[in-house]
């Protein structure tokens, strides 16, 4: 399993004489999407503490648990979702150029280029933590009487040092994937490593430039 | 015969006696039958006030009584005379007929123009077919006034501790004082008016005064003794010069141990830290707050920070949180607490904001967080370009 790390070219190489199968994928997505769920849970605990004006008092502790848990399933099922869409896209991307191989085993590739999400998932949740517990106190940030202007309340904590460089890890670790879903892409669907290349190139400039917006650096 | 000579004699001398007596006898008679003169007389007089001072406007009060059993008397004048005592009411004029037996109050005012003394001003009353009468009145001039002084008096005095002032009024003279009062007009001296009354002669009377000064260094306090001798005001000053030190038994508060971690991205400090009791006396209702400053304002979730009663030789953690423009270098700390009276105490302490010492403390990014980005990209990289090399 190393080697998709290490060696992704040789690894996927191994693989294609193998039968397709999604369950270390699906096992790989789901560790991805329970990490994602943990971050999602202090950004919940975040949006809560500044909605405690907005609610009734006896409704917060409620309010508190449900939101945090929902955000964690939500988070969950979006990892999902994720590797479902970029699949889709780098399924159709290839098809420009005449890429064959099954969605199945483009599915299942993809799903191994999930693996350093997984460390960097880890290392975002220790920023986050740190970031929840000992940053965000100090910052003074109001809390909000109108729900709708929590977007704005929460721009300070999105735009906070802590956070960018949450986002700078997580921009990291995709560039990682990206290289290892080149050489799943470059046998899944039998693409040179130049249209391979493109192919991945196109989601992941999107996803970066997204991630850079997020940070306020556009 | 030698016995018969004798007898003679002491007849002859007797019948001389008896004669003399009788022509003495007529003579007195005689002349009463001739002026008919009514007797009147002055029954009692009264000085008010009994003792005068100096400058001071009383009366005389004299009784004229028709001693006449069976006569009335007209009573055409009376005046006071006096080279000493200025005597400032008129003649009696015309006053009119007195019945037999009865009395007449006439009242004279004067004024104690002269040095303390006994006088005599003489009283002149005419009438009609009576005798006039010269009588004279003693009136005593006795200029000693009211003392006042201090009666007891805390050795130590200090700022913000009520300190009780105790005052005596003695009354040296012979009569009594009225509508004696003691007054002040320092605001920090409670009641400002002690009314005492009336004071007899020869005694003291104890007034009380609370004092609680505000502020260290000499302080004078003013009291005003005033009192009335019958209708004239007088008084007479006191002063009583303090000095008012810091008490050395208050609640002194000082902090110690501050930290302040700054986040410059949306420039607020957080400062904590301990606030000490050093004093030996308890603080109470122990607030913290930041004072109010341009370029400083106090920010959720620790506007300000209740550290309730600190007691002696105790001392409590604290966090504020506060946001600091730019330029600003200090925060302004205002530290409110109660004695045990109630009375406010406020201190304020300055806190320097070294934003450069802050940024490497938590401010930013920690240096460690930082190291560990660079590592991990230099891993990433690295890995990627060893599965390139690999391919």
């Amino acid at each position: 399993m190393i080697e998709v790390l290490t060696n992704p070219n040789k690894f996927f190489e191994e693989r294609m004489k193998g039968e397709e199968s999604l369950k270390i994928p699906v096992l790989i997505i789901l560790i991805s999407g329970l990490i994602g769920g943990i971050s999602a849970f202090f950004i919940a605990g975040i949006t809560m503490e500044l909605l405690r004006e907005a609610l009734p008092p006896e409704a917060m502790g409620i309010a508190s648990t449900i939101g945090g848990i929902a955000a964690f399933i939500v988070a969950a099922i979006a990892s999902f979702v994720s590797w479902l869409v970029f699949t889709a896209l780098f399924f159709g991307i290839s098809c420009l150029f005449k890429g064959e191989g099954q969605f199945k085993r483009t599915l299942e590739f993809v799903g191994y280029g999930y693996i350093p999400t997984l460390i960097g998932g880890i290392i975002s949740v220790i920023f986050m933590y740190y970031f929840v517990y000992y940053m965000y106190p100090t910052m003074g940030i109001p809390p909000v009487t109108d729900p709708a202007k929590l977007g704005e309340a929460l721009e300070p904590v999105m735009k906070s040092p802590m956070m960018q460089l949450s986002y700078a890890i997580g921009i990291l670790f995709m560039l990682w994937s990206a290289n290892i879903w080149v050489f799943a892409l470059k046998h899944a669907r039998k693409l040179t490593t130049k249209n391979a290349v493109i192919t991945v190139a196109i989601p992941m400039a999107a996803y970066i430039l997204y991630s850079v917006w997020q940070m306020g650096l556009m | 015969m030698r016995q018969t000579v004798p007898a003679l004699i002491l007849l002859v001398g007797l019948v001389v006696v008896a004669g003399l007596s009788s022509v003495c006898a007529l003579d007195t008679f005689g002349s009463g039958t001739a002026e008919q003169k009514s007797s009147i007389m002055i029954t009692g007089y009264q000085v008010s006030p009994e003792v005068l001072m100096r400058n001071d406007i009383g009366t005389v009060t004299v009784t004229v009584k028709n001693m006449e059993l069976v006569n009335s008397v007209n009573i055409k004048e009376a005046q006071m005379l006096s080279p000493s005592v200025k005597v400032l009411s008129d003649y009696y004029l015309g006053i009119g007929r007195l019945g037999p037996g009865e009395s007449l109050n006439l009242t004279f005012t004067l004024k104690a123009v002269c040095l303390d003394g006994i006088y005599y001003p003489r009283i002149l009353v005419k009438g009609e077919d009576a005798q006039n009468i010269r009588y004279s009145i003693p009136v005593t001039v006795d200029s000693s006034s009211l003392t006042i002084g201090v009666k007891d008096i805390p050795e130590d005095i200090f700022t913000g501790e009520r300190a009780k002032i105790e005052l005596v009024v003695g009354n040296p003279r012979q009569n009594t004082a009225t509508g004696v009062k003691i007054v002040t007009e320092n605001n920090t001296v409670i009641p400002s008016e002690v009314f005492i009354g009336e004071l007899p002669a020869d005694e003291p009377k104890v007034a009380s005064f609370n004092f609680t000064p505000q502020t260290t260094g000499a302080h004078v306090l003013n009291f005003g003794l005033e009192y009335k001798n019958g209708d004239n005001i007088h008084s007479t000053a006191l002063s009583v010069p303090l000095n008012v030190t810091e008490s050395k038994k208050n609640a002194e508060l000082i902090l110690t141990g501050i930290e302040v971690e700054s986040m410059p991205g949306v420039n607020v400090c957080k400062i904590t830290g301990d606030i000490n009791n050093a004093g030996l006396k308890e603080a109470n209702s122990v607030v913290m707050k930041v004072d109010d400053a341009e370029g400083i304002e106090a920010m959720h979730p620790y506007k300000a920070y209740f550290v309730g009663l600190l007691s002696a030789d105790d001392f409590s953690s604290f966090e504020l949180n506060v946001e600091v423009s730019e330029n600003e270098t200090q925060v302004p700390l205002i530290i409110e607490y109660k004695d045990e009276d109630g009375v406010l105490f406020s201190v304020a302490e300055y806190i320097s904001v070294d934003r450069s010492e802050g940024t490497t403390d938590t401010g930013e990014l920690p240096v460690a967080m930082i190291a560990v980005l660079v590592v991990i990209a230099v891993i990433v990289i690295g890995l990627i370009a060893y599965s390139w090399k690999k391919r």
